[in-house]
């Protein structure tokens, strides 16, 4: 009987289970609902995840109706947002466990959540912009959450003032849209003869502007100040951020690839994504807390989506932004395993690993150059295979070069065979999920693609370079201002948490 | 502080241009200055630290008010504690009327008894004075009136940093931005290994690599770049430069200096515990000084003008009227109507009676209290000691109060008996798990290890486990190698992403099974081979320690640890060595669960190695021939109390005899109800929105193993007491959990060593414990650890909260806050009950002049149950 269900029944299915769990949420605020209510709403927050989940399996290449996308990248995304949602509130139940803003913390999650999944549905652009600004005003609530705390305040601000610049920005792209082609909706405006009546100037316009709305929220430089800042949200809420909001610019890229592609603007993004992936890549290098270093990754991958966007890889980044959700809400939600707890042993270089290493480099050569030659045209085949080569290279000589005797290197290689095996097959389930999605990517310029590849290529430079001149001056100053963009200002840290003082002598009896 | 400035001025007296002198000089202050700070050790290795363990050279009092003054920080309960306490029935208000009146009568003052006692009553109901009379005219006409209340001087500005009373133009203080330096500098020059690109010229030291790189750091301004060029290269110059520059008096450096360790307190005991770790980093402490004052010098620079305006701190009179007003029934006209002598002694009393004080009054109340209420229990159920019956089994737990109710629950199913003593069981030893080159000090922290004690096995076995293990961290290096591989680290999310969500969704549905998989496949791929214990002396020359004990020390240890047991008689079949450890996951605080004996880990590896040492039949020979006869029949096992799940699990048990299988079997057989009763009992005081437990195992587990869990267990909060004693004196009472036992039979302690032995190590060990939940409890911000939602771990050493704070030193507010509304631990100092003659005590006292100042100061509380069953408070 499920088999049967149409999209548009699924549609309205999903948003009485939306609108279900946002009541859950809403009722959950009432002081007289028992906290173990929560238990309860968890499994609410799911119904509205497993019916994306049934639309993405159902899904028949029905591409929506004007008003909602309805193709299998808007239910894929959907249910990432929402899945990703239920995991974080499931681990908040405990986690948070007598927090004073408890249940304000569910309701806003909820709402949050739900209002990024109407966004990835939305293919009306006052829907999108109207629904894209309820998950950022959620977002700003969730990380002053704790207001009491003068940090935490201080971070929302600095949030919300980019956030505000994002949407305003967001939003003056499709007012000049609708006042040039007289549509809101975005299937109709990216029709071949809507995008004539735009102007080669009022494109770049439309397109610059939507560079500025999607860089802010996915903190590229020089925008990255609020991700850095907000580390101070507690880390379920740093998960969610990381994980589900701040790759929503990759969506919105992929959306707009029509008016977008070959235009000098994705030019611009990809100098400036480029610029990000080397800052972000360096700040995870230099810091030291745990947190500080995810947010310098996050800076760089999302740096790296937005260069698969450019290059017209969009299918790569909608992949990419996902399992680099999932990745890192692990990763934060793990954030308290991060003590070592009397590991020491590293690896030494032994000289009789050299052939195994020299063997490893010549198979990532190899593929590398195989891979690139399955499509030697597309550019970012090219990016693709260096990155492939050099990983396999770098993962060969820790797992098989460096194995300690024979088990050692069968474990180092079944892990390599192994984690590329599942590699495959989750690229090309991807692959088949979002073939039905179509995007429409012109090639950049070679000259483009050289530019990209020699910058990443200046990045391992810099990397064997510092290796030999720790002691130089350079090295100095690039680390301290690696350090310096890392780092949150003088005003955004407090050197002990006052406000629990506050809360002991407000505490009491209740 | 006032113990330590009379050796300021002194030393300042003798001047001397003799620069070597003079380095010593400032050697010395900072000596003196770092006794107000403690040392703080990484959190892997959490082990109980007494923040005021440098300062109980002064009352409790005394420390109280000079944090007040120079910190701003209050170590008493604040007053909602206090009134939920109240609330619960914990506070005989008896006791605190008591109190007030020994108040009244040891301090002199010229008002009506009766009227100053009226106004005593009513402001110790602790209620605020109420905003609207505090804000009115009428009071502020009053307030303005008057002028001039004799009261002791603002003294010393000094005290606190000269940047903390100077803002900046964006009206930032200037401490705060310093601070931020000061942390940053910290961070990176202490990381263990977390950074891929680690700071610049480390290996020079702390301050060299500063001074080298400070000149390029981009968050200072050019002119206080420019400024800190050419800053000399010696750490003690830098700081006399520094000290000069701000014109510090000679006469206050000392209390300079303190100021500043005492504005990150938790970085700077790093830096203390750090330079008595290796000689090359001996003067980091001066070196971090050296820093710190310095950048406080070029970010005061362009307002050094300033600082001449020295704050003046008033009495501010209005709260005093008020309280007259509102607490001492006065109303306004009558108040006017007073001469001005007479308002004066009015509000001077009013001054003297001040919150801390009235919290001061309560405080002891609520701890009279509780000693009033053990002393009534103790003694109304003690046993008399009758000939002891023959255990079946004898089980040696540590004096963790978590062990109280599992013995408890234990004697109850059968003839067993048990005993208290520190968990390392006087073993000074190092440990090393097999095939680590690590070693771990597992001892009280204020001691030093002795001896080396090594995990072995067979070499084939050593070294195909070794490849197994490796094969398990190499994945973990691996993927930490591609993270700092710029090209690696696009491909990792895509790689790992997929095991990685694997991994986050079956420990967020199922996470009880999820944990036991993960924990199970690491079990069987690494098949741990079985190990023994390299007790034997072998003699390294190039070591430090050598490794095992030579036969004479194997005796020594074994007869010293069981006459600390009291057990030198009477021996059952089976005796049992309790360790004991815990379980949490994704839980930075894990060492702080563990046993605080073995500086912060699990116990099982010393309980091991006395079991050992026990059954070798040469150690037995020798304690036989000295009186301690151990039948042929008895064994000594070893196993581990696992206190987040409260099982007991062998760790080592060896052929055992006849009789002693017939006490294991029974061990077994009792275990599973000992456990569910002990998780029944324990899983009721943990926040959960279950209320009725069905299976307290399953869910004691699912505490131990949910990867989302903030409260796995409660630890050591509500740690209340020390009962130094037989067990026949509290074995049919409920101690809740808040008790640690040590046993002790003064009848075989005629010299008194061993009561000074229990008094200087475990006794040591239970107060700083305490303390520490205390100033974790009362001032969380400053002493605890925040909170942990917020927290992000740095340099792989600690924690801070939110962007960048203090390294966080003590137990975070979730292990002492059962909410954000409501306190789970009672900050109570801790009272020793010692079971022996008043002469043993008094005789304590008078030759440990350590433990008496700490009984004088108000830092523990004494008393003791002398043989006719009487209680005495000393």
């Amino acid at each position: 009987m499920l088999g049967s269900l149409s999209s548009s029944s699924l549609l309205s299915l999903f948003f009485i289970m939306l609108v279900i769990s946002g009541l859950s949420g809403l009722l959950f605020l009432h002081p007289r609902i028992p906290l173990s209510f929560v238990r309860i709403h968890i499994g609410i927050v799911a119904l509205p995840s497993l019916v994306s989940l049934l639309a993405l399996t159902n899904n028949s290449g029905n591409r929506g109706d004007g008003f909602w996308y309805l193709d299998s990248l808007a239910w894929l995304m959907v249910f990432f947002v929402l899945t990703i949602g239920l995991i974080i509130q499931r681990f908040s139940v405990r986690y948070l466990m007598g927090d004073r803003s408890y249940r304000k913390y569910f309701t806003l999650f909820t709402f949050t959540t739900g209002a990024a999944s109407i966004t990835c549905l939305s293919a009306d652009l006052r829907l999108m912009v109207i629904s894209w600004g309820a998950t950022l005003v959620g977002l700003t609530l969730l990380i002053r959450l704790n207001r009491a705390w003068k940090v935490a305040s201080e971070a929302a601000k600095v949030s919300g003032r980019l956030f505000i610049l994002s949407w305003f920005s967001l939003l003056f792209a499709i007012i000049w849209l609708f006042q040039v082609t007289g549509q809101w909706q975005l299937s109709l405006i990216l029709t071949n003869e809507s995008l004539a009546q735009l102007g080669a100037w009022e494109r770049t316009g439309v397109n610059l502007l939507i560079v500025l709305a999607v860089i802010i929220p996915a903190a590229q430089w020089p925008f990255q100040r609020w991700l850095i800042e907000s580390v101070v949200a507690p880390t379920p809420v740093s998960a969610i951020m990381h994980a589900g909001l701040v790759n929503a610019g990759g969506i919105m890229l992929a959306r707009f690839s029509p008016l977008f592609n070959g235009d000098i603007a994705s030019i611009i993004l990809l100098i400036l994504a480029s610029f990000s992936v080397l800052i972000g890549y360096g700040i995870s290098l230099v810091q030291v807390d745990y947190k500080r270093q995810l947010v310098g990754s996050t800076i760089g991958q999302m740096g790296f989506m937005f260069i698969q966007c450019a290059l017209g890889a969009y299918v790569a980044a909608i992949i990419h932004l996902i399992l680099h959700g999932l990745f890192k809400a692990t990763l934060f939600l793990q954030a308290g395993s991060a003590v070592r707890r009397f590991e020491v042993s590293t690896p030494v270089n032994e000289r009789s690993s050299y052939l195994w290493i020299m063997a490893g480099r010549t198979l990532a050569l190899v593929i590398g150059i195989a891979y690139w030659l399955m499509a030697p045209l597309e550019g970012y085949q090219l990016i693709s295979a260096l990155i492939l080569g050099w990983s396999l290279s770098v993962s060969w000589t820790q797992l098989v070069a460096f194995g300690k005797g024979r088990i050692g290197r069968i474990v180092g290689l079944s892990f390599l065979g192994g984690a590329a095996i599942v590699y495959f097959i989750i690229h090309n389930l991807f692959y088949e999920w979002l073939r039905t999605t179509v995007f429409q990517s012109v090639q950049p310029p070679m000259s483009v693609v050289i530019i990209v590849v020699c910058l990443l290529l200046f990045g391992i430079a810099m990397g064997t370079w510092v290796a030999r001149n720790r002691s130089s001056v350079s090295f100095a100053i690039l680390y301290l201002w690696l350090v310096r963009l890392g780092e949150a200002k003088p005003k955004l840290v407090e050197s002990h948490p006052n406000y629990l003082k506050q809360y002991l002598s407000q505490g009491g009896n209740r | 502080m006032n113990g330590t400035s009379v050796l300021t001025k002194e030393n300042v007296k003798k001047q001397d241009t003799n620069i070597n002198h003079q380095e010593s000089n400032i050697n010395v202050l900072i000596e003196s200055a770092s006794q107000v700070i403690a040392p703080l050790w990484p959190i892997s290795a959490f082990a109980a630290r007494n923040p005021w363990a440098g300062l109980e050279k002064q009352s409790f009092e005394q420390t109280a008010a000079w944090l007040n003054k120079t910190r701003d920080i209050d170590i008493y309960p604040s007053a909602s504690m206090i009134l939920s306490a109240k609330s619960k029935g914990e506070i005989d208000e008896a006791f605190v009327k008591m109190g007030l009146q020994h108040w009244l009568d040891s301090h002199s003052y010229n008002i009506p008894r009766n009227v100053a006692e009226r106004f005593c009553h009513a402001a110790l109901k602790l209620d605020p004075l109420p905003s609207n009379l505090l804000s009115s005219l009428k009071l502020e006409k009053l307030a303005d009136e008057f002028s001039g209340l004799n009261t002791d001087r603002i003294d010393n500005f000094l005290i606190q940093p000269i940047s903390s009373n100077i803002a900046n133009e964006d009206g930032e203080r200037l401490v705060n931005i310093l601070d931020h330096h000061v942390i940053k500098w910290c961070k990176l020059y202490l990381d263990d290994s977390q950074a891929g690109w680690t700071m610049p010229n480390r290996d020079e030291g702390f301050y060299r690599a500063w001074q080298r790189l400070i000149q390029y750091d981009p968050a200072l301004n050019k002119i206080q770049r420019k400024s800190l060029k050419g800053w000399p290269k010696e750490a003690h110059m830098a700081l006399k430069k520094a000290l000069f520059a701000l014109e510090i008096p000679n006469s206050e450096i000392q209390t300079y200096l303190e100021g500043h360790l005492l504005s990150l307190p938790g970085w700077a005991g790093m830096m203390l515990w750090r330079s008595r770790q290796s000689s090359h980093e001996h003067s980091l402490l001066t070196e971090y000084l050296a820093v710190r004052i310095s950048m406080e010098w070029a970010l005061l620079k362009p307002y050094l003008h300033l600082t001449n305006q020295r704050p003046e701190k008033k009495v501010s009179i209005a709260p005093l009227i008020a309280a007259w007003i509102h607490w001492g029934d006065l109303t306004i006209e009558e108040w006017s109507q007073m001469s001005a002598a007479e308002q004066n002694e009015y509000l001077s009393f009013a001054y003297s009676f001040d919150e801390k004080l009235r919290r001061k009054l309560w405080l002891e109340a609520w701890e009279q209290t509780h000693t009033d209420r053990l002393s009534q229990q103790i003694i109304s159920k003690q046993r008399k000691i009758i000939d002891k019956k023959s255990a079946l089994a004898q089980f040696a737990f540590c004096i963790d109060v978590r062990s109280e109710p599992f013995r408890r629950q234990l004697e109850k199913e059968g003839p067993f008996e048990t005993i208290g003593i520190a968990g390392f069981f006087g073993l000074p030893i190092a440990t090393s798990e097999l095939g680590s080159d690590h070693s771990h000090s597992s001892l009280p922290v204020i001691l030093k290890p002795q001896h080396k004690i090594k995990e072995t096995a067979d070499e084939n076995e050593l070294k195909l486990y070794q490849q197994r293990k490796q094969a398990v961290t190499s994945l973990s290096y691996t993927f930490k190698t591609m993270k700092q591989n710029v090209l690696a680290s696009l491909l990792l999310p895509e790689l790992s992403g997929p095991w990685l969500s694997l991994q986050m969704v079956s420990r967020s549905f199922v996470p009880r099974r999820a944990d036991r998989f993960i924990r199970n496949l690491r079990e069987t791929w690494l098949r741990k081979p079985n190990t023994t214990l390299s007790l034997n002396h072998v003699h390294h020359l190039e070591a430090e320690m050598p490794v095992g004990f030579s036969d004479e020390e194997k005796v020594n240890y074994a007869r010293q640890a069981l006459k600390m047991m009291g057990l030198t008689k009477n021996f059952s079949p089976l005796i049992v060595i309790c360790g004991h450890s815990s379980k949490s996951t994704n839980n930075p605080y894990a060492a702080a669960l563990e046993c605080g004996a073995c500086g912060g880990a699990a116990g099982g590896f010393n309980a091991r190695a006395l079991a050992t040492l026990c059954n070798l039949p040469e150690v037995r020979k020798e304690l036989s021939s000295e009186g301690i006869e151990i039948p042929e029949d008895t064994v000594f096992v070893a196993a581990e109390h696992k206190t987040t799940v409260d099982e007991l699990h062998w760790i080592y048990v060896p052929e055992l005899s006849e009789a002693a299988q017939e006490a294991f079997d029974r061990i077994e057989a009792i275990m599973p109800k000992v456990s569910r009763n002990a998780n029944a009992e324990r899983l009721a005081q943990l926040p959960n929105f279950k209320k009725e437990l069905k299976n307290p195992k399953a869910e004691a587990h699912r505490f131990a193993e949910d990867w989302s869990e903030i409260r796995p267990e409660w630890g050591l909060a509500r740690n209340a007491a020390f009962i130094i004693g037989q067990r026949e004196l509290t074995q049919d009472c409920d101690l809740e959990g808040r008790a640690f036992l040590h046993n002790y039979d003064w009848n075989q302690d005629e010299s008194g060593d061993l009561l000074a032995n229990i008094i200087a190590g475990p006794g040591t060990v239970s107060q700083w414990i305490n303390l520490q939940y205390y100033a974790s409890t009362v001032a969380p911000h400053y002493y605890g650890s925040g909170n942990k939602a917020t927290q992000t771990v740095t340099a792989g050493l600690g924690v801070m909260q939110g962007n960048a704070s203090d390294l966080l030193a003590g137990l975070p507010w979730q292990s002492v806050m059962q909410s954000d509304h409501e306190v789970y631990h009672s900050p109570l100092r801790l009272l020793i009950v010692i079971q022996a003659p008043s002469g043993y005590v008094k005789r304590l006292l008078n030759n440990d002049s350590v433990f008496r100042e700490k009984v004088q100061n108000g830092w523990v509380r004494l008393a003791s149950v002398d043989p006719d069953g009487r209680w005495v408070n000393w």
